[in-house]
């Protein structure tokens, strides 16, 4: 048989061991750089009821909006630059945009604005770009980076002009975007600035589902082991996560005949388990926010000795973790999990596809 | 183990890559008849993926074993895990499906990832319209 159809897809588990009251403790930058989240959940073991403090963390997440047709270049208008880039933290991704098929526009908080564009739109565009790191012999897609906080891109500028005029006049772009900044001054964050009024923009906020779960198999994990040797090692930890987030059976038999997957071994069983997901653009910020009150979960004495929180990235955004270009190949998956343990251990998986660079 | 946990000294850093070592492949795949409303319970759907892999494989060749992990029958849509060494057969057998008991019909693979964790977070099923 050919050993090509062996093969799969390329893909990297970062495990990362820690306790975030060490001083070079990166969990913060972690969180931070991650900029584009779409879903984030938490499973508490052995609780019935969202604590209060959990639950109002999770209703001041930042509110975004969906605004439809919005070409690129408004984004760069002057009066809109001052409201949004120049203010900080603020974010545009666009929506219903295919990384691996179509031309995606970013915005990170950081001010630069990434395009990602497929080789026709690139010849138009004339803007100075370099190959996607995941393309084929022949480049299909190329990357296009403009620091929009940078001094040549100062309003009126040379360089300014020229890029705005790429937008606008030789390919006018139009996309549904998804904007959102995120703010610590009370009725300020979050707003929409006028410029963009004009076009179809719908103010959304996160949507959260909350499910109770019961008799479940789970596996004991120690912080100190990170192997797995004795407990369980990272990738089947993994699968346990996912399978409780699906719904999926844990109990099956060796010899059935559907599924054989059954919880890893060394497993107790837990009378109830909470987990609650929320989804949309959820901000870094909002996300370091939850983490904190997830760690102060364990203040009083609980039940369980851990919980876990994980974060999706958008499957089409142009970058994952900081400048790290992002790609699809077989699947766009770019996400980050921590299991914080009551003496403020935490374990940090963060796991990518093919076409994405080791994660930080 | 928790008051052990309690009592253990803090965590020193440790960082371990692993790179392409997830042993296995998640598919969530749907199946699409040509005549709406048709049910199929779950040994028949895993029997259908089974004689689609020997068609193409020979008994040898579709000898690998894989799971269906959740299967829905009103919706057709179903959670697979196979080895990664077994993705690319599976995955190929699944697309040139063609029918069922003289009936057309196709499977649509809607995502593949050698994680579990992540086909609960696909950014592509966000719909705000």
């Amino acid at each position: 048989m050919h050993p090509e159809l062996q093969q799969s897809p390329r893909n990297i588990l970062v495990f990362e061991k820690s306790n975030f009251m060490n001083e070079k403790s990166r969990h913060d930058l972690h969180v931070l750089k991650h900029y584009f989240n779409y879903k984030v959940s938490v499973f508490i073991p052995e609780c019935g009821i969202l604590p209060s403090e959990l639950n109002d963390a999770i209703s001041r997440f930042t509110k975004y909006y969906l605004v439809k047709d919005l070409p690129v270049h408004e984004l760069l208008e002057e009066e809109c630059l001052e409201k949004t880039v120049k203010k900080g933290r603020f974010y545009a991704l666009s929506y219903n945009r295919r990384i691996d098929q179509d031309d995606v526009v970013a915005i990170l908080p950081t001010g630069q604005m990434i395009l990602s564009v497929n080789k026709d739109t690139y010849e138009q565009l004339g803007l100075e770009g370099k190959e996607s790191q995941y393309t084929h012999k022949q480049p299909m897609r190329y990357v296009v980076t403009v620091d929009l906080t940078d001094k040549s891109m100062l309003p009126g500028s040379k360089r300014y002009n020229r890029v705005l005029w790429a937008l606008k006049e030789k390919v006018p772009v139009k996309m549904d975007f998804l904007l959102a900044r995120h703010s610590t001054e009370a009725n300020e964050g979050g707003m929409l600035p006028s410029c963009l009024s004009q076009y179809h923009c719908r103010e959304l906020q996160a949507s959260i589902s909350t499910q109770k779960l019961s008799s479940l198999p789970y596996p004991v994990l120690c912080s100190c082991d990170i192997r797995g040797e004795g407990y369980c090692e990272p990738h089947q930890f993994l699968e346990w996560l996912g399978a409780v987030t699906m719904e999926i059976d844990c109990n099956n038999d060796a010899t059935s005949f559907m599924s054989t997957y059954s919880c890893p071994e060394q497993h107790n069983t837990l009378s109830q388990a909470l987990l609650c997901s929320i989804t949309g653009l959820l901000l870094p910020e909002d996300i370091q926010s939850l983490l904190e009150k997830l760690r102060s979960y364990f203040e009083q004495p609980k039940l369980t000795s851990w919980l876990s929180l994980v974060v999706h990235g958008f499957a089409d955004s142009p970058v994952s973790w900081g400048m790290e270009e992002h790609g699809f190949h077989k699947g766009g998956e770019n996400f980050y999990g921590f299991v914080v343990f009551g003496n403020q251990d935490y374990w940090l998986h963060m796991g990518t596809g093919a076409n994405d660079g080791c994660p930080p | 183990m928790r008051q052990a946990d309690q009592r253990q000294e803090p965590a020193a850093y440790e960082r371990l890559v692993y790179k392409n070592a997830s042993e296995y492949h998640y598919m969530k795949i749907s199946l699409i008849f040509e005549k709406e409303g048709k049910r199929l319970e779950a040994a028949f759907f895993k029997q259908l993926i089974i004689s689609a892999l020997r068609d193409l494989y020979g008994e040898v060749g579709a000898a690998f074993p894989f799971d269906v992990l959740k299967f829905d029958e009103a919706s057709l849509t179903a959670i697979l895990r196979v080895y990664s060494s077994g993705l690319v057969k599976l995955w190929s057998a699944l697309t040139l499906l063609g029918s069922y008991h003289n009936e057309s019909c196709a499977v649509r693979v809607t995502q593949v990832s050698p994680f579990l964790l992540a086909l609960s977070g696909n950014s592509r099923e966000l719909v705000l319209n």
